[in-house]
């Protein structure tokens, strides 16, 4: 039993996840005192009871319709909100890319970023200076990497901060609709970098919309709908019902 | 959690810095600002307060330094520090990391202002004649102290302030209460005879600014038994601001 538990990268259990729906949402001291029992709130029921087991060196795409709570169970597991009710563990180093470039600041140059977000990742100094040069490599920037931030494209703005995320080292990683990054030798690369760390036995769970990535990708697929887990099991046959039903 | 502060150790650094760089980014004078602006409230009450009260203070504006550098390094953590979280809320919403750092850094990067601002304190003792005595051993001491009690009242009130925008109005307003309630633009011996001593004896920051001028000013031994108490209520504070923190933070990312 012991063994079995050490197996798994991800573990959640009984998960609920409700949001407040305010329609005046109280933010002052006055409006809380004046409203205190007027305010309207309604809960939004977004994951019920969502159980699931995700096992270490495991590739898992969560698909589904906009609105049926993909992307808040990834942000479960991040540990940005906590579930309602039960409860979710993580084992091991977790890196999360919900949003490229999170905290990039515009004023300081590619490189000074590079520090400052591997940081928010968790690196120590002497591990963001042994990946740096992989990063620039990776991010094909090349001179541009001493210039701001801000006088970036938006493409190459998401390479630098695909390539920082996907240094990280993490044993898992959480990607949420990040696939479609930069031009398509950009996004092929991407691509190839995904599968090299999936064959390097670490834990991935995606969420995307492009099918046929997945497919290639991921071996075990969770379909999720209206807050439920409808279908689990592998890649192909999960995304062929999805497509039957919701296509 | 401190394992986990320890992991995130080069986030901590970067943010400390980026809040030292940052705050007066644009001015022509940059982080020199941050020593010249108390410099200039000294001169300002080192004007005005001969005046209105009588005083008999030796060494005035030397006593008003000792006394408003580490105030200014309280009400910047505090007053700026209250809306910490807020002012972060794009990456609260994006990726984890440990929310605590936040808190943390303003505190610590007001110390570093702080002790930069040590050099002007020893400046005008050097100039004004008052010099050095061995009671400046007891200096980390209160600074210690100060450092443990700011950073517990920050953890309440920057978490609150998620939830409550108007605690940030509120906190100015008893932080400058306080000022005057802190015997810092006067001696407490001026109160000696009055129930008013009491109100200060229980002022936490009283003890503290007090422990500054024992050690710098007057050059005796600061009361240790009262920095003691300070110390012991400070770590308190902080046990139950992490408590509060903890337990607030678990909403932040949906209430910024």
């Amino acid at each position: 039993m012991k063994k079995q538990e050490s197996e798994n990268a991800i573990e959640v259990k009984n998960v609920y996840k409700k949001f407040k729906l305010f329609y005046d949402k109280p933010n002052t001291l006055k409006e809380r005192l004046v409203f205190w029992n007027k305010s309207k709130v309604d809960y939004h029921e977004v994951l019920k009871n969502i159980n699931l087991n995700i096992k270490k060196g495991e590739t898992v795409a969560l698909i589904g319709v906009n609105g049926s709570g993909k992307s808040t169970l990834l942000k479960l597991m991040t540990k940005i909100i906590y579930p309602t009710t039960g409860e979710i563990k993580t084992y091991g180093k977790l890196t999360s890319l919900l949003e490229l470039g999170a905290g990039f600041h515009p004023d300081f140059t590619g490189r000074e970023n590079i520090y400052f977000n591997a940081s928010i990742f968790g690196l120590s100094a002497r591990e963001i200076d042994a990946r740096v040069q992989d990063i620039i490599d990776f991010s094909e920037l090349g001179e541009y990497i001493d210039t701001p931030v801000r006088t970036y494209s938006s493409g190459m703005y998401m390479r630098l901060a695909f390539s920082v995320a996907i240094n990280v080292d993490a044993e898992i990683l959480l990607i949420d609709e990040i696939l479609a990054v930069g031009d398509q030798h950009f996004q092929e690369k991407c691509f190839s970098k995904l599968q090299e760390l999936k064959k390097s036995d670490k834990t991935i769970v995606i969420v995307s919309h492009s099918l046929d990535s997945i497919k290639k990708l991921c071996d075990r697929a969770v379909w999720i709908y209206q807050g439920e887990v409808r279908m689990d099991g592998k890649a192909d046959k999960v995304i062929d019902e999805y497509l039957k039903v919701c296509g | 959690m401190l394992q986990e502060l320890y992991n995130y150790r080069q986030l901590l650094k970067s943010n400390v810095k980026k809040e030292i760089r940052g705050k007066y980014k644009g001015s022509f004078l940059g982080v020199i600002w941050s020593f010249v602006n108390p410099l200039l409230q000294v001169l300002v009450y080192a004007i005005v307060f001969p005046f209105i009260m009588k005083n008999t203070q030796e060494n005035y504006v030397v006593f008003l330094i000792v006394g408003i550098l580490p105030w200014t390094w309280f009400v910047t953590s505090i007053s700026q520090g209250t809306s910490c979280i807020l002012a972060n809320q794009g990456i609260i919403k994006k990726v984890y990391f440990p929310r605590t750092i936040l808190p943390i850094s303003v505190v610590t990067s007001g110390l570093i202002n702080f002790l930069i601002s040590c050099i002007i304190i020893f400046l005008f003792l050097l100039i004004s004649g008052v010099g050095f005595s061995i009671y400046i051993v007891f200096l980390p001491l209160v600074i210690l102290i100060q450092y443990i009690f700011s950073l517990g009242v920050l953890f309440i009130t920057s978490a609150i302030d998620v939830y409550i925008r108007d605690a940030e109005y509120i906190i100015n307003f008893l932080i400058n209460m306080l000022f005057y309630a802190t015997p810092i633009l006067y001696s407490p011996d001026i109160f000696a005879e009055s129930p008013i001593s009491l109100l200060i004896k229980a002022n936490p920051l009283a003890i503290i600014i007090t422990g500054y001028r024992d050690a710098l000013f007057y050059q005796t031994m600061p009361n240790l038994s009262s920095l003691f108490i300070a110390f012991l209520g400070s770590l308190i504070l902080l046990f139950i601001g992490i408590k509060v923190f903890k337990k607030l933070e678990r909403g932040f990312a949906e209430e910024v």
